[in-house]
């Protein structure tokens, strides 16, 4: 898949996991831009064109759920995956297209997320 | 003496000289003297007046003396009124006098002889007061005892009150002898202990409740003994076989050598405390799990992306490339254990149709070598394929849980029996799919019984997290289901079995959506996990 087109935003509170998280996917071969808080996430939104959010769930300023609802309401069909190091599924995570934790690994991330812009793009035609 | 007090002498006779002699002889006998001058004026009189002592003269012209009295003697009243008739003395009229069978008689004849007739009013005087007094006596007499019955009735009726309000008590009152004999046991003694009352009176109360006393029972009974009173809580058994807690009050009462003791069933309320305690336990430990979880997941991503980094980095060699591979595993070892011990983590929002005869399956296949090792014998019988919709990872965990479990209760070889079958629950209306993994390993030991279910409890000391059986049994409460353990021994051997229940497939398949929706209904509708 091309992978190198596609813009993934990476929205996390902690500088350092959100930088590695960064790396993984650069390595991947995804282009990211992270953003460090929800709010940020939005602006940036607002400004260019993004295939994918990837957010972190517990961060102060407005929770990966909120952000997601936020994000569907203004684009329903920009994909939002929530990652968070929360085992249970918080009870609004069905505004996000995916919940996974954090213990799954950089493997199984990566796949679900080229199988989530896989499935995008063949319901897009 | 007073006026009143005075007895009375009714006097009858036609002659006024006669009645003013009589009136001078018995002048000293401090009397009323009432004089009639005819027998009709002398009836009046006796109307009206207590009369002690009727002098009566026989021969009287229209009323005579005889006739008089016998009026007199009709009525009531006058029955006994002493009558002293003066007459002159002829045989005929002794005769008469004799006729009276009844009452005070006599007569004294003429000439008066003012000495004898003092003499005999006197008699009759003193004999009418002493009777008097009698009468005021008994009188007295009567209404003290009125008063005594009344009395007494009042007491009767507050103790029957009392005695009444005892059987309602819902306590368990009883009184015993300082040797335990029972004299009472009310109506809540006989429900909470299940012995009708006399069944147990005059039989030993330690007996007959098998008492278990929270110190010697020999100082508990002294102490009440010299204390008066004891107060505490004391576990008795009921006729069925069944602990009680009960909440005690004795008193020793001295004067009758008796022991009155009050008995409050709490047995209820301690173990909805004990549960409570419980409940909050284990919330707490959720709490902190999660917050652990959170907390060593953050970081545990980090590292984990970073290690993935570096392998993946072009400048590695093969050596440093297979060292940070190492690392690898190791951390994905750390994230198995956050991931089925600190929280339950599912990977996906929709329950799946899940064979759990697959499932216990797999784990065995995973145990193989382990139960090779151990020589360990299988024993398997699967009744049904076991299909119900669930979480595989979490079904799997429950069963990987317990057969590993049954395994390490058996180093020395033994045998793994596992059953997979149907029951149909009579309470839910549906087929419940029962699983049994028993071992011959060690047994359980009863104090360790009812800790097993919680968070780190653990027998195998360095091995276990002792969060393997808490963690099955939330998730099949989940399911509605549950997780029982017995553990028996049987010709020489301990026999340890689990066997859980879960919702069977149809139509219970309805109840268990209903759970895993418990995001609400728009879960089921949103783009979720379709992966």
């Amino acid at each position: 898949m091309d992978t190198y087109n596609t813009f993934i935003l990476c929205v996390d509170d902690e500088e350092l996991p959100l930088t590695l998280r960064k790396l993984v996917l650069e390595l991947e071969g995804y282009q990211v831009i992270t953003a460090r808080s929800a709010p940020d996430a939005l602006r940036i939104l607002d400004d260019r064109p993004v295939d994918l959010v990837l957010t972190d769930q517990v961060m102060p300023g407005g929770t990966g759920t909120e952000l997601a609802q936020s994000i569907k309401r203004k684009w329903p069909d920009m994909p939002v995956i929530l990652i968070s190091g929360i085992n249970e599924v918080p009870p609004d995570a069905m505004y996000a297209d995916l919940f996974i934790s954090k213990v799954e690994g950089p493997a199984a991330l990566c796949a679900k997320i080229s199988a989530i812009l896989s499935a995008r793009r063949c319901s897009l035609g | 003496m007073t006026e009143a007090q005075k007895v009375n002498i009714l006097m009858v006779d036609d002659q006024p000289a006669k009645l003013l002699s009589y009136e001078a002889i018995l002048a000293n006998l401090d009397a009323n003297l009432i004089k009639a001058r005819s027998g009709r004026e002398g009836l009046e009189l006796l109307l009206k007046h207590d009369v002690a002592v009727v002098l009566l003269d026989v021969s009287m012209p229209e009323i005579n003396g005889f006739e008089m009295a016998d009026m007199m003697r009709q009525h009531p009243r006058f029955q006994k009124t002493a009558i002293l008739f003066i007459s002159a003395v002829r045989m005929s009229d002794l005769d008469r006098i004799k006729g009276y069978q009844s009452g005070a008689v006599d007569y004294i004849s003429v000439p008066v002889v003012p000495e004898v007739l003092r003499a005999k009013v006197s008699v009759f005087v003193e004999l009418h007061r002493k009777s008097r007094e009698l009468e005021n006596l008994n009188r007295e007499l009567e209404t003290r005892v009125e008063q005594r019955t009344r009395q007494l009735q009042e007491s009767e009726n507050l103790l029957r009150e009392r005695a009444d309000l005892l059987e309602l008590a819902s306590e368990a009152i009883l009184v015993r002898d300082l040797s335990g004999v029972l004299t009472y046991w009310n109506a809540g003694a006989e429900v909470l202990y299940g012995w009708d009352r006399n069944e147990v009176l005059g039989k030993p109360v330690h007996e007959i409740l098998g008492t278990e006393f929270p110190v010697e029972s020999t100082s508990s009974e002294s102490t009440l003994v010299s204390r008066g009173r004891w107060d505490g809580n004391l576990v008795q058994k009921t006729r069925d076989g069944r602990e009680v807690i009960v909440a005690s009050r004795q008193v020793y009462k001295k004067e009758v050598g008796s022991i009155l003791e009050i008995n409050r069933d709490i047995t209820a309320q301690i173990r909805a405390e004990e549960a409570l305690r419980q409940t909050e336990r284990l919330a707490a430990m959720g709490r902190v799990a999660g917050i652990i979880a959170h907390e060593i997941n953050n970081p545990l991503e980090a590292i984990t992306n970073a290690f993935y980094l570096l392998r993946n980095h072009p400048s590695l060699n093969e050596e440093a490339r297979y060292y940070a591979q190492l690392g690898e595993v190791e951390l994905a070892r750390v994230g198995h254990i956050t991931k089925q011990t600190l929280g339950f983590y599912r990977e996906s929002q929709h329950p799946v149709n899940v064979g759990i005869g697959e499932i216990i399956d797999d784990v065995l296949q995973l145990q193989a070598r382990q139960l090779l090792i151990n020589r360990i014998s299988l024993d398997k019988k699967y009744f049904t394929d076991g299909e119900i919709r669930g979480f595989p990872v979490e079904l799997r965990q429950v069963f990987l849980n317990l057969i590993s479990n049954a395994i390490q209760a058996m180093p020395y070889g033994g045998n793994l029996r596992i059953r997979m079958g149907t029951r149909w629950n009579e309470a839910s209306g549906r087929q419940d799919l029962c699983v049994s993994v028993c071992d011959t390993g060690g047994g359980i030991r009863p104090e360790h019984a009812k800790h097993l279910f919680e968070p780190f409890f653990t027998t195998k000391a360095t091995k276990g997290t002792g969060l393997g059986l808490w963690i099955s049994k939330g998730i099949v409460q989940k399911y509605d289901g549950a997780i029982h353990f017995r553990s028996i021994t049987f010709k020489g051997k301990n026999i340890t079995s689990f066997r859980v229940t879960l919702p069977g497939v149809s139509p219970a398949s309805k109840g268990l959506e209903s759970t895993y929706h418990a995001l609400g209904d728009e879960t089921s509708r949103a783009p979720l996990g379709h992966l």
